[in-house]
């Protein structure tokens, strides 16, 4: 008698083992995915930023005739190529396009995006002021933080 | 006299032909990325740069053999088809981030895109095997290379703050980004310490037919010229970290990269860069792909040799030029050179135990150093550096592709 009880005590435990690891496992999961998910994010933030960055420099160059119109344009349009890869990265699951900082990177790339396609047509025309105007208009620059 | 220009030229072509595509992507994405931080990974490479051709020039003085055909002879063909193998892919993979680091500076310059250009240029590379031979090969490319000075001026016009700059030659972990910081570490390793170098190098002796007599001029080349070189890529970083850091501007392009020189050179800028990368990268693919047709040529025992009339050495050309052929198709393929390179100089520290360790057992053998054998600090260092670098890169690779 005791030794079944015993038994189904020892039986119980593991039952009970087995569930509290089970959570922990899938609250660790959950966490996990939630850090990794974050990390992503934060990494597009800074691709996005130093592209937005970029942009501004080219154009700055540019402007103060450092570099040729070929070069330039070369380097707008490989840039754009760029924000696009981070913009079709950023939206590849729509899981992270429900978080709202995400859906917002996306927006903003979005925007870069079209910026760098009028400063090509602007570089193409020869047009400085033009091309000075969008530079005010990044819709994303580095912030502070790193 | 003869020694004194060797020794002269010896050291220009080292300093000249030391920056290519893998060391201007590493530095500058290290420069732009951790600041300064990743300055000691530069010289601690450098040192085991120099450790290592130096002895690959000793082996070749004294034993008349190149490394290939040492360690083929010492180990024999079954062991050496694993070095072979793995310094084959590896070369493969180099040569076509060489030829399309070729190709972007042309792009730079021109506009054209670059694929346009990877054909040209892989012909240029075999039309110069087959006319060079291996003097104007070396010294050629060394001379042209000397344009990757303009790193070195630009971090001297920038005025990094010196105590910074020593501070970073100790080894410190980051604040942020760890596997990122740890990937960059064993790129820029294996970008210096290119398998392909150390044969290249003994092969270069055997051509130069380089006697017992001339092993101070081997060693100071070595040394010296190694050096120096690795301050040209230190010149890289510094001026990353000077000038796109602060504008928080992520090297993820040659065009990102080439506006380093903006401050300094301004209307000059990006040609000078399109040079130091189109020189550099142009010289690395010869090198290279001759490399190639050494290393098959003594290792299957065929007569071998740039300076031998090419009918003469018919396997030894066919050989390179099917190296050449192959990595051509590698960068034909719609493909990201940047990309290309990393992922390929981060590899090169996987398979570097393979090429670095039966090298090592060699130098310590009497019957092809007879008593020039290496020292056990320099042995132990070699071999412990290069399974850390090893074991590092086994973790970090896969962490940087698939996300850590």
């Amino acid at each position: 008698m005791g030794i079944a009880r015993h038994k189904d005590m020892v039986e119980h435990s593991r039952k009970r083992f087995c569930l509290i690891s089970m959570a922990i496992a899938a609250v660790g999961f959950t966490c996990g995915a939630c850090v990794r998910q974050e990390a992503r994010i934060q990494e597009h933030q800074e691709k996005l930023e130093s592209l937005g960055s970029t942009t501004a420099a080219i154009g700055r160059a540019w402007l103060g005739g450092d570099t040729s119109g070929t070069f330039t344009r070369t380097a707008l349009e490989q840039t754009f190529l760029l924000v696009e890869q981070e913009r079709s990265a950023l939206a590849d699951s729509p899981q992270t396009l429900l978080d709202p900082r995400a859906a917002h990177l996306s927006q903003a790339a979005e925007g870069l995006s079209r910026l760098l396609a009028l400063t090509i047509n602007d570089v193409d025309a020869a047009d400085s002021g033009s091309v000075r105007r969008r530079l005010t208009e990044i819709p994303i620059m580095p912030s502070a933080r790193r | 006299m003869s020694a004194l220009v060797d020794l002269i030229l010896g050291i220009v072509t080292s300093i000249g032909g030391f920056v290519e595509v893998g060391s201007i992507s590493t530095a500058a994405q290290a420069g732009s990325e951790f600041g300064f931080q990743l300055l000691w990974a530069i010289a601690i490479a450098t040192v085991m740069l120099a450790l290592l051709v130096e002895m690959s020039g000793r082996l070749a003085a004294v034993s008349k053999d190149s490394l290939a055909a040492a360690v083929r002879e010492r180990f024999g063909i079954h062991f050496q088809l694993v070095p072979l193998t793995a310094e084959l892919l590896i070369d493969i993979l180099l040569l076509a981030a060489e030829i399309g680091g070729a190709a972007i500076a042309i792009q730079l310059l021109t506009g054209v895109g670059f694929q346009w250009w990877i054909v040209p240029v892989g012909g240029s590379v075999w039309l110069i095997l087959w006319l060079c031979g291996f003097g104007l090969i070396e010294y050629g490319i060394g001379l042209l290379g000397l344009i990757t000075l303009a790193f070195v001026i630009s971090a001297w016009q920038l005025q990094p703050n010196v105590g910074h700059l020593g501070g970073s030659l100790l080894p410190t972990l980051p604040t942020h980004h760890f596997t990122r910081y740890a990937f960059l570490a064993v790129s820029i390793v294996g970008a210096t310490v290119s398998p392909y170098l150390l044969n290249f190098y003994s092969s270069g002796t055997v051509e130069e037919k380089v006697t017992e007599s001339e092993l101070w001029v081997n060693r100071t080349t070595a040394y010296v010229g190694i050096c120096f070189g690795g301050v040209v890529s230190m010149g890289v970083l510094v001026t990353s970290a000077m000038v796109l850091e602060p504008q928080h501007i992520l090297v993820d392009s040659y065009e990102q990269a080439a506006l380093m020189f903006v401050p300094v050179f301004k209307r000059w800028a990006i040609t000078l860069f399109a040079l130091a990368l189109g020189v550099g990268c142009f010289g690395a693919a010869v090198e290279i792909t001759l490399n190639a047709g050494y290393v098959f040529a003594q290792v299957f025992g065929w007569s071998w040799g740039a300076n031998r009339p090419r009918r003469d050495a018919a396997r030894f050309t066919f050989a390179f030029t099917l190296v050449l052929l192959a990595a051509l198709a590698l960068s034909l393929v719609r493909f990201d050179p940047l990309r290309l390179t990393m992922l390929s100089v981060a590899l090169t520290v996987v398979i570097m135990p393979a090429v670095v360790l039966p090298f090592l057992v060699l130098m310590n053998d009497e019957n092809y150093v007879k008593t020039h054998t290496s020292g056990a600090i320099g042995n132990g260092l070699l071999a412990a550096l290069t399974i850390l670098g090893c074991l590092l890169a086994l973790v970090v690779i896969p962490l940087e592709i698939f996300g850590g």
